[in-house]
């Protein structure tokens, strides 16, 4: 008999398990399975091998599992899995946790710590998850006098916002949620968004320290995005169009940093500014503000604020990736398919293939994802590196750099680049 | 879909425009006034305008709309504004404006607006750069030179030499 629930009775527990059973298979049978039919006869089904798929034909994969693959090859077509899992969401989410991960410990081992240890035996690898779980678990609390409303969208609308920054960035050849004509110009604008849901944030929770770091956070971010956007604007020139595959594309032969490495350089600060990363982290400088703008916030809705933060900063890396290291493109290193995968074999007796559904990706996109992500996280390690060897400047330092030298060295970068267009080395008749 | 679309934006658009003017909390004015300009940057995407559309959403409501919330939140309200409450004023001044607004849409559906053709392709945004870089040079110049003009005039602004900086140490 245990301390913690002295009348056990082994009988009585399984009895409730038995109970609960019955009634998960009852709810299931009468309410689940008619809804699941309802919604498979709404739903548009997709046609596969030329039969369409109809719900019984969906739940033969229970009998032959390589049915399966067609389906999911069809599933991964959709617009849904984009926004959901592969270049959408799903994908930056997971990113996003490894960012988190690696952050804290590569910041504990500059700087002489362990940093997370206990939680999942080798190396605190589960340190991220239990996070996630402790904030799900935690109490909302709101501050008496906050308003409310606002005080409730803007995490989500931060989030939001973040996903729609993460759904212009292009992956690989033509795996991007939205391939816009004017996406670098849809970048600009989604951009634009952050200080206003950070501002109202930190005005709705009615406490001094959020108040102060919003305060801070729309000075630097209004003021940083003027030389970010000017620094951009070098490779709009040398390319003639605003669409990021296309950006991507045209640097089959050398990335834009080559030519236009001070732009490089003027965006990669605007982006640890816009980012609040140290050493521009006044909005949530911990030692002077608490947390800054984010002081109020708590449980799930702090978690969602991180969530968003870390997606925006893979959607920076992505954007520095795509506009100026080239993107999806690299040396092929992915190996080519196996022949019973494609065409199928014959072994002696046996028949090897071809598996229907299978490759699910075709080589292109495999080999330009590995180059993405490698350069991606590459620029995410430089974002994060002055985390561990910087301090962090005054607010009147910040925007005198935002204001006099990057704007200026944002200038030098256009003409530069312009002086490259008319000389004709690169553009109509240069290289390329 | 293009319609319900258009009322949908309608809706937002003249409904957050009478927010913005009505409501008593500075702050949700200034958010509807962000509706409004958003539902005008969604007007341009319908008229298959997504340069304009998306500078809308960049400048209006990404820069002129903070720097209004901005101003507004330093503003202590009850300082400023004396609270003059009448429903019928208030209503008046709605139906004054519905009014107008009415006379206005007659007008423009009078003009024969109706007769103009939808189905023309859009306008891409190159070709406005080459009218700029033709036709319009004259504008384009002028627009650079004020443009240049307020942009030294900032960094002159911003970089104050007559403050002592007495924090720094050197």
């Amino acid at each position: 008999m245990s301390a913690i629930a002295p009348k056990f009775k082994l009988s009585e527990f399984i009895k409730s398990l038995l109970d609960n059973a019955f009634w998960a298979v009852l709810l299931a049978s009468l309410i689940g399975l008619p809804i699941i039919q309802i919604v498979l006869f709404y739903i548009e089904m997709p046609v596969i091998d030329g039969e369409l798929l109809t719900p019984f034909l969906a739940l033969t994969w229970l009998a032959d599992p390589t049915r399966s693959l067609p389906i999911l090859k069809a599933f991964m077509a959709t617009d849904m899995f984009r926004v959901m899992a592969f270049p959408g969401f799903g994908f930056a989410a997971l990113i996003a946790a490894g960012t988190i991960f690696i952050e804290r410990k590569m910041l504990a081992k500059l700087q002489l710590r362990v940093g997370p240890f206990y939680c999942g035996k080798i190396e605190g690898i589960l340190q991220l998850a239990g996070d996630g779980l402790k904030l799900i678990s935690k109490e909302i609390i709101i501050p008496a006098k906050a308003d409310k409303p606002i005080f409730w969208a803007a995490p989500v609308i931060f989030v939001a916002t973040a996903a729609a920054f993460v759904a212009l960035i292009p992956v690989a050849p033509g795996w991007v949620v939205a391939d816009i004509d004017l996406g670098l110009l849809g970048v600009f604008a989604v951009i634009g968004f952050f200080p206003i849901i950070t501002i109202l944030s930190a005005w709705s929770a009615n406490s001094k320290f959020p108040f102060i770091g919003g305060i801070r956070a729309l000075f630097q971010m209004v003021s940083f995005e003027i030389p970010l956007i000017l620094s951009l604007l070098g490779v709009v020139i040398l390319t003639g169009t605003l669409n990021l595959s296309e950006i991507a594309a045209s640097q089959s032969s050398f990335p834009w940093i080559v030519f236009l490495p001070v732009g490089a350089i003027v965006f990669f600060i605007t982006m640890l500014a816009e980012l609040e990363r140290i050493p521009f982290d006044l909005p949530e400088a911990e030692s002077e503000i608490v947390a800054g703008w984010l002081t109020e916030f708590s449980g799930m809705m702090y978690g969602l604020v991180q969530l968003g933060t870390y997606l925006k900063l893979y959607a920076f890396a992505g954007l520095f990736v795509v506009l100026f290291l080239g993107g999806w493109n690299g040396p092929m290193v992915v190996p080519p398919f196996p022949e019973e995968l494609l065409v199928g074999v014959e072994l002696g007796p046996l028949t090897v293939g071809p598996f229907p559904g299978l490759p699910l990706f075709d080589q292109e996109m495999l080999n330009g994802t590995l180059w993405f992500v490698l350069k991606t996280v590459g620029v995410i390690f430089f974002i994060l590196l002055p985390r561990g060897v910087f301090p962090r400047i005054r607010i009147d330092m910040l925007l005198s750099l935002g204001w006099t030298k990057l704007i200026g060295l944002a200038f030098v970068n256009i003409f530069i680049a312009l002086g490259l267009l008319y000389a004709g080395v690169l553009g109509p008749g240069g290289l390329q | 879909m293009a319609d319900a679309v258009f009322l949908a934006l309608t809706v937002i658009t003249i409904g957050s425009a009478i927010a913005a003017l009505e409501l008593r909390s500075l702050i949700y004015g200034s958010i509807a006034l962000m509706g409004t300009l958003g539902g005008i940057a969604g007007f341009f995407f319908l008229l298959d305008a997504p340069f304009v559309a998306l500078f809308q959403l960049a400048v209006y409501v990404g820069s002129i709309a903070v720097l209004i919330l901005f101003t507004v939140m330093l503003v202590k309200r009850e300082l400023i504004f004396n609270k003059i409450e009448d429903k019928r004023r208030k209503f008046a001044g709605i139906g004054l404006m519905m009014v107008v607004m009415v006379g206005l849409g007659a007008v423009f559906l009078d003009s024969g607006i109706k007769t103009i053709t939808t189905d023309e392709p859009a306008v891409d945004f190159r070709d406005i750069g080459t009218d700029f870089v033709t036709y319009y040079w004259p504008a384009l110049i002028l627009m650079g030179l004020i443009l240049a003009g307020s942009v030294t005039g900032a960094l002159v602004l911003a970089k104050r030499e007559d403050v002592e900086n007495d924090q720094r140490t050197n």
